[in-house]
This record gives C-alpha cells, structure tokens and sequence, in this order.
C-alpha cells in the first residue's frame, strides 16, 4: 500500500485551513492542522510531515521566526503562503530556506501543482538520484549532459551565462528562484549584478519564447525572482 | 446680592493655567533683610537644608564669602558649584557661574545677594537678570536681597542712611516673587552682634557703627522693610481675590525731564501709585530746545525713562512746543487724576517772571486734576546749565545765513531808497523794513539774525531816511516809539518764525516715520510667505538703520540659520553668522529680551538682537549689527518696536493661514476619505449580497435543486469572491503610495516581465480573453514600484475586456519615445461614453449620479490607477478611437522623472 504523504498545515483562519484540508484530503494527502506558531513547531517534530505549508501572519509568533527555527534541524520542505504585496516577505522567507510560496489568493490547482512540486524535488534530494540528463516541456528540450538547448526541435544559441541560467532554472523546474540566488550563483558571491541578469533574461526571452511578453516556459514573478514551468 | 462681577472670567483663567503650563518657569523665593546680619542667608540655608532633606535637588549657586561661621557651618552638606574666576584689573573676583548653574540645572538653586552687579565680562550686568534667566529655565531660585536694594525705595533710604546706594533691584521682581520671606531681629539684638563683631571685623566694624549701624537707622530701615513685606502680602491678597478691581479710577503721570533727581519723581510716584494700586504713566515732552540738549542730558531722560520703565510705567514721549500745554492735553485725553512735578526753587528774575511758571499753568489748564509737587533742589545748577545751553544754541553763527541777511538788507535799502525818490513817505519805508526782517528771519536760522536785521534796519532807517540825514540823532520826538516797535516786531516775528521752524521739523521728522511704517505695514499687507516676509523686514531695517541685519524666524538652537541681509556700504558683518552670536539670539528667543551690544545682557556680541513678540510668543529675533561700536540708540530702538509689531502682525497672520490651510488640506483629504469609504461601502455590499444568496439557497434547497442552477450558483460565488478580491488588493496598493508625499519607492524593473505577469495573471482569471502583447525588441527598464504598474496593466485589462464584445481582442502595446514609455491598452467594445470621459479616473465620484445599482464599475480601479500613475510622475489619459473601442494610454518618465520632481 502507497504510503499516503502527511502534510501540515499552519494556518490560524478555520475557514481557509478548512477549505486546504478538504482539498488536500481528497487529492490522497494526509492533513495535520495547527493555528499557532508554538503548536506548529511541536507538530512538525511530533509528526515529522512530508511538507509544511506555513500562513505568515500567524496569532503568536512571526511567521519568519518558526521558518527559521523549523530550518535549523529539519529541511522539509515548506511552501509559505503569503499576500500578493508582499514581495520583501517573500523574498525573505525564500531567503531562510523556505522552498516556495503560494500567494493568497489562490486557487486548488495552483496549490496542488506547488505541493506536488516540493515533494518530489524532496524525493529527488532524498533518493540522491541522479539528476535527469534532460528536461523537456513541451516544445523545449534541455540536455545537460551535451549542454544542448532547442524549442521546436530547432538549435538555440545561448551564452554561456544564458545556458547557466536556463539550466540552474531547469534544474529547478517548478520553483521559484530569487533573483539574489541566481545573481550568486552565476556571477559570484559579491556580485550587485541584478540588472545584468534581467539583461541576460531578456535575451533568453527573445531566443526561446515566441513573444517575450507572454512567456511560456520561464515565468517572472514580479519583485521576487523566475520560475521555470512545469510539464 | 449680585456677584457675577466679581466672578473670574473662566477664559481668562484658563489663559493663564495655558500660560502658566506652557513655559515652566521657576519659583522665586526672596529672602528680605533690612540690613546686613540679620541673617539671611542663615535663613536661606537652613530653608535649602530642609529641602534637601525632603529629597530636592538643591544646589549652592552662590553666597558671599564673607559669611558668618554659624553660616558657614550650614554650607557643609550642600552641593555647590564653583564659582567663576574673573580677572578684571588685576583682582581676582568671584562670580556666580551662571552656565554651569544652567547645565547642572538643579531643581533648586541658591543665589545671595540679588542686587550685586556682575564682573564685566559676565554674560548679564546685574545679577537679578540671571537669577530671571534661571527662573525661565525652570528652576526655583532662593535669593537674599537688603531692603535699600530695592528700586523704589532707593531714594528714601538714601536720605535716611545719607549713603548712597547704587546697586538696586527693580521692583517688578519682587512683585514676580512667589514668596517674600522677611528676615526680621531687633536692632538692638543686631548692634549687640555687631558690637561683638559678628558681623564685620571689628576695625571695620567702628567706622561702620558710627556711619550706618546706628539705632535711629536700624529702626527706620526696619520699619521700611516691614512695610514694604506688608505691602507684598496684601498686594498678593489683592491679585488673589481679583487684580480687576485695580482702582483705575486713579491715574498718575510723572512728567519726566533732563534733570537727575527727575528719577525722586519717579520713585515717588511709583510709591504712591503702588500704594492706591493705579497705573501710572511716566511723561517726557520734547521740546525744539531739547533736540539740542547736551549728550549728558540726553543720556539723563533716558536712564530717567529707563528706571520708570523698570518701575513699572507706561513710557510716553510727546512733541510739543510748551511743556506745559502738551502735558495738560494729554492728561485730559487718558483722564489723568494725579500729575506730578518735580521743582526747584526758582530765583526771583524778570525772566521768570514774564514766563510764568509751569506749576501754575498746568494749574489754569487742568483745574480738575491734582497736582503733586516734589522738591527738587539739585535740579537747579543742572537747570541753570541746560538753559545757557539753550541760548547758545540759538546763538550760533553761520556764514551763509549772514551773507542772506546782508543781502536782504542791501534790497531793503535800495528799495526804500527808490521809494523815496519817488517821493513816498515814511512809513512804507518802515513797512519795506519791516517786510525785510521778516525775510530774514524765515530763511535763516536762530534768533540772532533777526534781531541783528531788526537793530541794523533800525538804524539805517535813522541814518538814511530820518532828518537830520547820516547820523544817527532823530529830530521828531515819534522816532523813538517808531525803532522800539520796529526793533519788537522783528523780535516777535523771529521767535514766531523760530517756532514754526521748528514745529514744522518735528512734523517731517514724524511724518517721515509715519510714511516709513505706513509703506511697510501696506507691504507687509500684500507679502504671503514668510521667507518673503523675512526679506521685506530685513530690507526696511538695513534701510531705517543703515547697518546689516540679521533675522532669525526660529531658535538657531536647533540648527536653523537665520537670514542675513549685507548693507552695500557697510564692511563685511558676516561675523553675524557665528555661532557666537547666534548663541545670543538663542539667548533672546528664551529670554524675550532684546540683548546683544549696547544692553545690559551679553554686551560683548557684535550685534544688537531684538525680539520680535506676540503674545507671549516669539516669533522671531532681528540682530542688528554693531560692528563699528555704535550702539543703537533710544529713539532708534524704540522705533524699531514699532516695526517690530507689525512684523509680528504679519508673521502672525502668516502662521495663521499656514494653520488654515494644512485645517483645509486635511478636510479635503478626510472628505475624500469618505467619499472613498462610500463608494467602497456600496461596491462590496452588490457581491456579497449575490454570494450571501447563492450559497444560503444552494444550502437551504440542496434537494430539489437541479445539477446545472447549482453550478451557476456556485460560479456565481467564484466570480463575486474573485471581483471582490480584486477589489481589496486595489484598495491595498494604495496603502504604498506615501499618504503624505504622493511618492514610491522606484527601481528599475523590465517592462516585459510586468506585462508578462500582469497578462498571466488577467488570463488566468478570464480564461477568454483574447489578449495581444506587443513590447519593444529591446530590452526596456523602467523606474517603477512594479507592483503597482502590474495592476494598473491588470485594471486596465479588466476594463477593456469587461466592456468588450465577447472575444474581440485586447491590443496592450508598449513603446518608447524620447524620455517616456507609453502603455497603451486598446479594445474594440462599445467605447466611452462622452459625458463621463472627464472624470473617468475621478472613479467614484461620477457613479454617485448614477442609479446606485448600476454595474459595479471600474470606478475605483480607474482611480487608483491614475493615483499610482501620479505618484510615478507619469500621465494617463483615455479617449475614444474613431472605430469604435476605448484607449486608455499611459506614459512612466524613463528617468524615474527626476526633471520632474524639484
């Protein structure tokens, strides 16, 4: 029998932890409820879930703080919901180890596409399997093995810096990287670069989406960083 | 029995608790003797020793050193601050350390001695005025102070004790004083001590017993001090009950002139005006001669002056030719009851008598009024003097009146001569003589030409028109009467002349002081801005003084700089600038007193500062400079004061409208506020009505309802929840725009990734919508708060795709021109209607006029929209396209609009 993933909620509003649960439980999860910050940090290690997904505003402790208490013994996976705007929170929980966020509001598909997403990069990090050699959606085709990248079966042409970044994206596909992480990432740990990278996205737009301004596989979320799509 | 009169009037007493609170000022407590060693400052000790152990904060500011040891022996235990060293003159004195007094600020400070005068080279010349500048900081004082001291009382314990005393406090001290402590012993107690040399060593204490310390003194003095407490006491009871009944039916006037002991006027009138508790006026006439009064004597009227002012007077100074006519016709115009003179005993001359005496003028003018007079007998030398002064200054010589009068007479002469020849008589050639000395004496100055042309006419009327001819004998017996008529009407004629002469000057002089108030006050009328206010000021008083000025509108304490204004011809007073004197007008701000150069306060500054007052308040300080060491004088200075208030009407009324309009401009935003709320209010209330309903009857009817009425209900809740979350988030965004600068935080942002997220999100909700994008090839950056732009594309795509026709497209364009990117948002539905283009983005305010269940609009998204596209410094615009749809376009300045922005 296919052991059924527990998740937590920590969400102090009965009405919205309601409406997660129900669809949760019937998308085959197992739901833990807490509404408070003290009760979330005793379930996470009383209950060891494969997945928290965290209310920031919560009754007695910031949000933050038992993202970063929670972070320093244990790496499940969190998603944070937050409200649209607040990119710096966002940025921020991003920051201390959070690995997603969904925005209120929200709908169930989006929410389960997320709660899919962390879990199986849990798996894959887990099970140390080697990463896939190539990443394909729809009509793009990353191989990472040859440092190959085509849309429509066609060559793209990309920098070395582009390829870097398409890569480390594809390699995260369906999560949200910071425009900070990427920036250290490629350029360094002191870099400032931000423009540069909005510079270099650009020019990845222009070579691998049919219109720049509706882009298909590499979404921007305005103030916080990119996220490749998923299949 | 009606007693409402005698009721306090419940505004003016919460004025004073207002005033009272808004400054915290100090308690002054004075510790009275009526000599030394009656142990006053034994009393103030053991009074502070008290306090301390009460727990308050008492400091020893200062007490003479020269204090007894059972007094000293009190000083132990309490802390003190050190006194200051001051080198003058090679002796080492010690003085009150008045700064250190002001930053240790203690809760209570003790000063002996009230009335000493401070080293030169102290901040303050007396020492009363920094036990005053304690007491505004806040600090209770304890002083000790002998009753000669005291102003008022000066004169009389002179005459007693025939030791002149030159150190005084003025009396208005002791009426601020919350308490009055009488340090009472029996003089023979107090001899005893000093035979036992308690008090002076005994070599000094010989020669003082026989000057001072005589019994009869002793008792007189004490008495004097006991009555003046007395008179403290009921004064308080007095202002306690109620300070309106002042008996102001009684009003006195002390006419003050050059002479001295004017100042034992004063003092007694302020005596007895204490005493029948009226108010009182002290009077100088200015006459024509006075303008030519000796420096001394000028100096005289004005430390006259100054000591009524200290006094408590109501200062006055008048115009006029006879003293005594001014006097009376003022005295009638303030009903005065009591006018008192001072006067010396007057020889018996022809002069005095022809003149008649001022006493009994004032009498035949004002039968009704009394009439004090106070011997005045060292007046009369000084008097004597001043009138001698008098005539010469009518005596003096000039070349070129000289050369008028020869001039004159060379025309009379030759005028009569030809009349002769024609055979015309006599007395047209006195009438043409006549006529002459009347010239003379209206074109020059003084009376000596006219009398000289008077003499002179005279006798060349005898010389060359009266037979015999050529000599000086007259052969008619009329003659005589004829050159003594003459000789009195060039006389008369010239001191007539004299007096127009002068009356006319005085009237310029006034006059031109009227024009200069009148043209600043009708300046000030039509200034607005204070900064325009400053310069107006700083302009008419460099133009009134002639020197640089400075004007601070507020305490350079705080770091302002005041507004400097150089004179052309005066060298370079910059030093104005420094923080040295800026700490004097700081001084003046807190103070309320003018100080600076040329007064008793901070003399050693470079400039004269003057506060500008209202009520209580200052509104600001003007420094004059003094660089050339010539101080501003009394005349100046007082008429500065009267510039001084109109400034202060004006800064005044600026302040006010400044109130006014910040009143206005939070009315207007509250009033938007609600307009805001409203309009809200009954958006919210459409959707949730629709979602109350739908989910209570798919609730209440869950059987009999049908799959697809469930549906739609249900979809019909989604939309609603949706428009309504819409609608919260727009509400919030304006909660990032600064409330009170209308301003964002901007980085730059690529336009495309915001279209982009805008357009996923718009699709995601209106999975129909038929939406192309078209940005620029190149990469465009943009200063933004994304976030916001994001929803303004996300509510312009609303409402383009809200009044579409089903799935016609919505063009979003973006481009560049020159310094700006154009948004433009482009659809084919029914367009906008004519009437409502001009406030489309006013939002709510045009729905108001529509029924209020029309389709709930975009109302409040088109106005946050142009919100958050002003606070960008950007533009937004709407029109109709010619076939048919809406545009709405809007522009972001690509240099985040710094050209804009000032």
């Amino acid at each position: 029998m296919k052991n059924k993933a527990t998740i937590l909620i920590v969400e102090d509003e009965a009405a919205i932890s309601n409406f997660i649960t129900a669809v949760l439980n019937s998308n085959d999860y197992a739901v833990v409820r807490s509404n408070s910050g003290k009760e979330a940090l005793s379930s996470t290690a009383g209950f060891s879930p494969d997945l928290i997904l965290l209310d920031l505003g919560l009754p007695d402790i910031d949000g933050l703080e038992v993202l970063k208490q929670i972070r320093q013994w244990s790496d499940v996976p969190i998603i944070v919901v937050s409200a649209r705007t607040n990119e710096k929170e966002k940025v921020e929980a991003l920051d201390l180890g959070a690995d997603d966020y969904i925005t209120k509001p929200f709908g169930t598909s989006e929410l389960l596409a997320r709660v899919r997403t962390a879990i199986r990069h849990k798996m894959t990090a887990n099970h140390q399997l080697i990463a896939e050699s190539k990443v394909t959606i729809e009509e793009f085709q990353i191989d990472f093995s040859k440092r190959y990248v085509s849309v429509n079966q066609k060559e793209v042409h990309l920098t070395p810096i582009e390829y870097k970044i398409v890569q480390l994206l594809a390699k995260n596909q369906g999560k949200v990287l910071t425009l900070d992480y990427l920036s250290k990432e490629i350029w360094g740990p002191y870099t400032t670069e931000n423009n540069a990278l909005r510079v270099n996205m650009a020019n990845i737009r222009r070579k691998i989406e049919k219109n720049p301004a509706e882009p298909h596989y590499i979404l921007t979320e305005v103030g916080v960083g990119y996220r490749m799509k998923e299949e | 029995m009606d007693l409402s009169h005698k009721r306090p009037n419940p505004d003016e007493l919460l004025r004073k608790i207002k005033l009272t609170e808004k400054k915290q000022t100090g308690k002054l407590k004075i510790f009275l003797g009526y000599s030394a060693g009656v142990g006053k400052t034994y009393a103030m000790l053991d009074d502070a020793k008290e306090q301390l152990k009460s727990g308050v904060d008492v400091v020893v500011g200062y007490v003479e050193p020269h204090t007894r040891p059972e007094t000293l022996r009190l000083l132990e235990g309490l802390p003190a601050i050190e006194p200051q060293l001051i080198n003058y003159k090679n002796m080492h004195l010690k003085e009150f350390d008045l700064e250190a007094a002001l930053i240790r600020k203690p809760q209570l400070i003790l000063v002996d001695e009230l009335a000493h005068t401070n080293a030169v080279g102290k901040r303050n010349k007396k020492r009363y005025q920094d036990v005053e500048e304690l007491i505004n900081a806040g600090i209770d004082v304890y002083t000790t102070v002998n009753v000669q001291h005291i102003e008022s009382l000066n004169d009389i314990i002179e005459e007693i004790t025939k030791i002149p005393i030159r150190e005084t406090v003025p009396d208005y001290i002791f009426d601020h004083a919350d308490k009055v402590t009488l340090v009472d012993v029996d003089p023979e107690e107090l001899l005893k001590r000093f035979g036992e040399g308690k008090i002076y060593r005994p070599e000094r204490a010989v020669t003082a017993m026989q000057n001072f310390f005589t019994l009869d003194n002793l008792r007189l003095l004490r008495e004097i001090a006991l009555r003046k407490t007395t008179d403290i006491i009921s004064q308080e009871n007095l202002s306690e009950s109620n300070m309106a009944d002042k008996k102001l039916n009684s009003r006195f006037l002390v006419c003050v002139g050059p002479s001295p002991s004017s100042a034992k006027c004063i003092r007694w009138t302020a005596r007895t005006a204490d005493a029948f508790h009226a108010p009182w006026t002290a009077l100088y006439v200015e006459t024509p001669s006075s303008v030519k009064l000796a420096d001394s004597a000028k100096s005289n009227i004005r430390n006259n002056m100054e000591l009524a002012a200290r006094l408590g007077a109501q200062q006055m100074t008048l115009n006029g030719y006879d003293i005594a006519s001014t006097v009376a016709e003022y005295a009638k115009m303030l009903a005065i009851t009591n006018i008192v003179v001072g006067k010396s005993r007057n020889k018996k001359t022809i002069y005095n008598l022809i003149k008649g005496n001022f006493e009994d003028k004032l009498i035949g003018l004002l039968p009704n009024t009394e009439i004090h007079i106070i011997s005045d007998n060292d007046a009369s030398k000084q008097q004597k003097k001043v009138d001698l002064n008098d005539i010469k200054q009518h005596l003096t010589f000039s070349w070129n009146d000289t050369l008028k009068m020869f001039s004159v007479w060379v025309a009379a002469t030759l005028l009569s001569l030809g009349l002769r020849a024609m055979g015309v008589g006599d007395q047209n050639v006195i009438m043409v003589y006549i006529l002459s000395v009347l010239v003379i004496s209206r074109f020059t100055s003084g009376y000596i030409f006219g009398v000289t042309a008077s003499i002179v006419s005279v006798l060349t009327f005898n010389f060359l028109f009266v037979e015999p001819y050529f000599t000086f004998s007259a052969i008619q017996p009329g003659y005589p009467i004829t050159f003594l008529i003459m000789l009195l009407v060039a006389l008369i004629v010239s001191a007539m002349m004299i007096r127009i002469k002068t009356q006319a000057g005085f009237a310029v002089a006034k006059e031109r002081k009227t024009e200069i108030l009148y043209e600043i006050n009708k300046k000030l009328l039509v200034t607005r801005g204070l900064s325009n206010i400053i310069e107006l000021t700083n302009q008419y008083f460099m133009k009134i003084c002639e020197r640089s000025v400075i004007f601070y509108s507020e305490d350079p304490i705080n770091g302002q700089a005041g507004v400097f204004a150089q004179y052309a011809t005066e060298e370079n007073a910059s030093f104005m600038q420094n923080p040295d004197e800026q700490a004097v007008a700081h001084w003046v701000f807190v103070n309320m007193k003018r100080a600076g150069y040329g007064t008793d306060t901070l003399m050693g500054a470079g400039a004269f500062y003057m506060p500008i007052l209202s009520q209580y308040n200052v509104l600001g300080v003007i420094g004059i400079s003094c660089q050339n060491q010539v101080s501003i004088n009394h005349e100046l200075r007082s008429f500065l004061r009267m510039v001084t208030s109109l400034v202060a009407m004006a800064l005044e009324r600026q302040i006010l409208s400044d109130e006014q309009r910040k009143i206005m401009v939070e009315s207007e935003k509250e009033s938007m506020r609600s307009n805001l709320l409203r309009a809200i209010s009954h958006d919210l209330r459409t959707p949730l009505t629709a979602i109350l309903g739908a989910s209570s009857a798919i609730l209440e009817n869950k059987k009999t309802m049908d799959e697809s009425t469930h549906d739609k209900l249900v979809n019909g809740v989604k939309d609603n929840a949706q428009w309504l979350i819409r609608m919260v988030e727009n509400l919030l965004f304006v909660t990032r725009i600064n409330e009170s600068s209308m301003k964002v935080v901007k980085v730059p942002e690529a336009v495309e990734e915001v279209i982009a997220e805008a357009v996923s999100r718009v699709r995601s909700q209106f999975n129909s919508a038929n939406i192309h994008v078209k940005v620029p090839s190149e990469l465009l950056m943009v200063p933004m708060d994304a976030t916001l732009i994001e929803q303004v594309v996300i509510n312009l795509l609303e409402n383009a795709i809200k009044h579409s026709i089903s799935d016609s497209p919505i063009e979003l364009t973006v481009s560049t021109n020159e310094n700006e990117a154009v948004f433009e948002v482009l659809d084919h539905g029914e367009g906008i209607r004519e009437e409502e283009l001009d406030r489309l983005f006013e939002g709510y305010t045009f729905q108001k006029e529509k029924s209020p269940d029309s389709s709930r609009g975009m109302g409040i998204g088109l106005s946050i929209c142009r919100s958050i596209i002003l606070a960008h410094n950007g533009k937004i615009t709407a029109a109709n396209q010619p076939n048919g749809g809406a545009l709405f376009r809007f522009s972001l300045p690509l240099n985040g609009g710094i050209n804009n922005e000032e």
